[in-house]
């Protein structure tokens, strides 16, 4: 038997046990947290399109991220040469992209997916990079209670 | 704030390797073009700035309205 190497990491929603294969190095950090650099990938709930982006050293730094392609499904970004060989990119298939989710204060209901500042994760090396979408061809936020980006998309109700 | 006053056509250079040419001003915009380094990464300020409200906004949910989201968007998935 093979036991998976875990390591804990305490985050903002207590003491978690992370797989090693769920760490991943951001070179470059975060836009404005560009100190950061060591990220766990939680998933809080197996059957989530949410994940939680623990930050290993420091607790409080946890965001919100998403799959976007459950929602999105036509979501398309565009990264650069540059972007492409900062994240060892060999070819598209081993690129994972998340969203960052704002959710209003008390209303998880009305969570927003962010589409401008998509994380991009090589799965091979575990090696991430946000690439900031000059050129966006949907609209900048998706409101998920909305039905929609402006009125296209799938409706995505809460059931 | 270093300020320069450059005219079409001329360039100026930041550092060795980044040279800043001004290449047409229109009315109230400004086409420039850069010669940069390959590993450089060049943002709108305002697409950059975006991003890291969003990132701070991701970062502040209260750990209720979090574990919520996850639920309630866990049924959320392509009937």
């Amino acid at each position: 038997m093979v036991q998976k190497k875990e390591r804990v990491i305490h985050s903002r929603v207590g003491p978690l046990h992370v797989e090693q294969d769920r760490l991943i190095l951001f070179p470059k950090g975060l836009v404005g947290f560009e100190a950061q650099r060591d990220f766990a990938l939680v998933r809080l709930r197996e059957d989530s399109a949410f994940f939680l982006l623990q930050s290993c050293t420091d607790p409080q730094l946890g965001l919100m991220v998403a799959d976007p392609y459950v929602y999105v499904p036509d979501y398309r970004i565009k990264i650069s040469t540059v972007e492409q060989e900062l994240l060892r990119l060999r070819n598209i298939r081993e690129a994972v992209v998340l969203v960052t989710v704002t959710i209003p204060p008390g209303k998880p209901e009305d969570a927003i997916l962010n589409l401008v500042g998509p994380l991009v994760i090589n799965i091979r090396l575990r090696r991430g990079m946000q690439v900031p979408q000059n050129q966006l061809r949907h609209p900048p936020r998706l409101h998920l209670a909305g039905g929609g980006q402006t009125g296209e998309g799938p409706p995505c109700e809460p059931s | 704030m270093l300020i320069l006053t450059r005219k079409a056509g001329e360039s100026l250079y930041l550092g060795d390797d980044i040279k800043v040419t001004v290449l047409r001003v229109q009315g109230n915009q400004v086409k420039l073009g850069f010669d940069i380094p390959r590993d450089l990464t060049v943002h709108r300020e305002e697409v950059y700035l975006r991003i890291k409200e969003e990132n701070l906004m991701a970062a502040r949910a209260t750990e209720q309205d979090f574990f919520m989201a996850t639920e309630l968007w866990s049924r959320k998935k392509k009937e």
